[in-house]
């Protein structure tokens, strides 16, 4: 599995860049981040509860923090900071 | 009902972010929602100025506290230039107070502790705890430094496997526990703070936190090696551990009978999914020598937990017997370990240490470096 080396929120935090040791390099928004949190504040508690979250395209990035071994948890400067954001998760929104 | 010019009202006792500004009239109060006695505030600051603006948020929080019929407040600091902010205040009802909060919520590592390792199995009654002092004394027996937390807040164990009934003092800065030593091991544990068969009857937030300050508010100062005994199970508490402490491995302790190894393998593929290295599976209650006749006798079969460790590619750590003298000794608090160092039950369980603590020297298989976070 590969496994992330380098997280670095840039651009004012408004996009989250995240080095893996396969050597992919992946970019993604904060804006993309946030409307895709994984929080059930925005997923729900089942696909037909998933909300769409608009008007986020300023938003950005003001915290990040290690969660145990395999995920971060985003702090966006609207207040949402709920979202645990896995290693595998953040591939997945890359592809 | 709580008006929003009450609300203004209180806050003009409040300088702004400028120092001097009340912060009404300051225009950095972007949003204010009363719901059911709840007052929900957002700040718009400059970001870069979070850690400096949190005084101003706690004075606002407070004087909002002060109006008579508010039931809660909650101010939160937003970047100047969102727009959207405090419509209806946070989703869910969970708390939010603001970006710059660093409550021990976050998984930085245990100040002066190396290792933090997890004990666990997935069923009860398999010997956990029994297994995570004899490891834990053993482990400073080769010479390191250790510490045991007893994270089975409804069950807590250590007190009586380490023969402990003191209460721990408090630190010299006055916040922090000093956990109490036994058999070379600093230990902690909820039931040095409760009565012996107090029951604690708590939901998932308590336990979380209460898990925190056992963690983070207790002077464990500098350890090799913080063995933490899981409650059975996959529930909050291993979630807890699992978010709050990057782990460096975790040991899994199963009978061989399949009943056990069911939720052992549950216990397994949850430390999977959160990206706990395993340091391997141990095989209590191995088998049962009887003092009498010197049958072998395999009560809860054999092997089991071997093959299923080769099974799942996670290494053995080893066998222990159902023994009599494990058991008296453990509820006398005299650790078989240590208190019978050269009998072959301690010796199953010293080598257990052994491999524990060679695996740690070199990393347990698939354990990888956190990586480096950079908000630039």
């Amino acid at each position: 599995m590969a496994w992330p080396t380098e997280i670095t929120a840039m651009d004012k935090g408004r996009i989250l860049e995240v080095a893996f040791d396969d050597g992919r390099t992946i970019r993604l928004t904060a804006e993309r981040l946030r409307v895709e949190s994984p929080s059930a504040e925005v997923q729900g508690h089942s696909p037909s509860q998933k909300k769409i979250v608009a008007g986020k395209e300023n938003v950005a990035i003001v915290g990040i923090e290690p969660v145990g071994n395999y995920a971060i948890k985003i702090v966006f400067d609207d207040g949402h900071d709920t979202g645990l954001y896995t290693w595998d998760y953040l591939r997945k929104l890359a592809n | 009902m709580v008006s929003r010019d009450e609300v203004m009202a209180a806050l003009a006792a409040v300088p702004g972010p400028d120092g001097r500004t009340p912060l009404p009239e300051s225009g950095a109060v972007s949003g204010v929602t009363v719901r059911e006695g709840k007052v929900f505030v957002a700040i718009a600051i400059d970001p870069k100025r979070a850690k400096v603006m949190e005084p101003m948020r706690a004075s606002a929080e407070a004087a909002i506290r002060a109006i008579s019929g508010v039931a809660g407040a909650v101010v939160t600091l937003t970047a100047e230039s969102a727009r959207a902010v405090a419509n209806g205040g946070p989703a869910h009802g969970h708390q939010t107070d603001g970006p710059p909060r660093r409550h021990g919520r976050s998984s930085e590592p245990v100040p002066g502790v190396k290792h933090v390792i997890a004990v666990a199995s997935g069923k009860g009654g398999v010997g956990k705890s029994t297994v995570a002092c004899n490891l834990a004394v053993g482990l400073a027996k080769l010479g390191l430094k250790i510490g045991v937390l007893d994270a089975d807040l409804y069950g807590p164990s250590m007190p009586k496997l380490f023969g402990i009934s003191a209460k721990p003092g408090l630190a010299p800065d006055g916040q922090k526990l000093v956990p109490l030593k036994a058999f070379g091991v600093k230990v902690m544990s909820i039931g040095f703070l409760i009565e012996e068969g107090a029951p604690v009857i708590w939901r998932g937030p308590m336990v979380m936190s209460a898990l925190n300050q056992l963690l983070r508010e207790v002077e464990w100062g500098e350890l090799d090696v913080l063995v933490v005994d899981m409650p059975p199970g996959t529930g909050d508490t291993q979630l807890t551990m699992a978010q709050n402490v990057p782990l460096a491995g975790a040991v899994i302790v199963s009978t061989p009978q399949d009943l056990a190894l069911i939720d052992a393998r549950r216990g397994i593929a949850m430390f999977g999914q959160v990206k706990v290295p395993l340091l391997g599976v141990v095989e209590n209650m191995s088998y049962f020598v009887c003092p009498h006749c010197g049958e072998r006798t395999d009560v809860f079969a054999h092997g089991g937990a071997r093959k299923e460790a080769e099974k799942l590619g996670v290494p053995f750590l080893g066998e222990v017997p159902l023994d009599i003298a494990i058991r008296a000794h453990s509820d006398d608090g005299r650790p078989v370990v240590a208190s019978m160092p050269e009998s072959p039950q301690a010796n199953a369980l010293i080598e257990i240490a052994r491999r524990v603590a060679d695996t740690l020297a070199v990393g347990a298989p698939g354990a990888r470096p956190a990586p480096r976070i950079r908000v630039l």
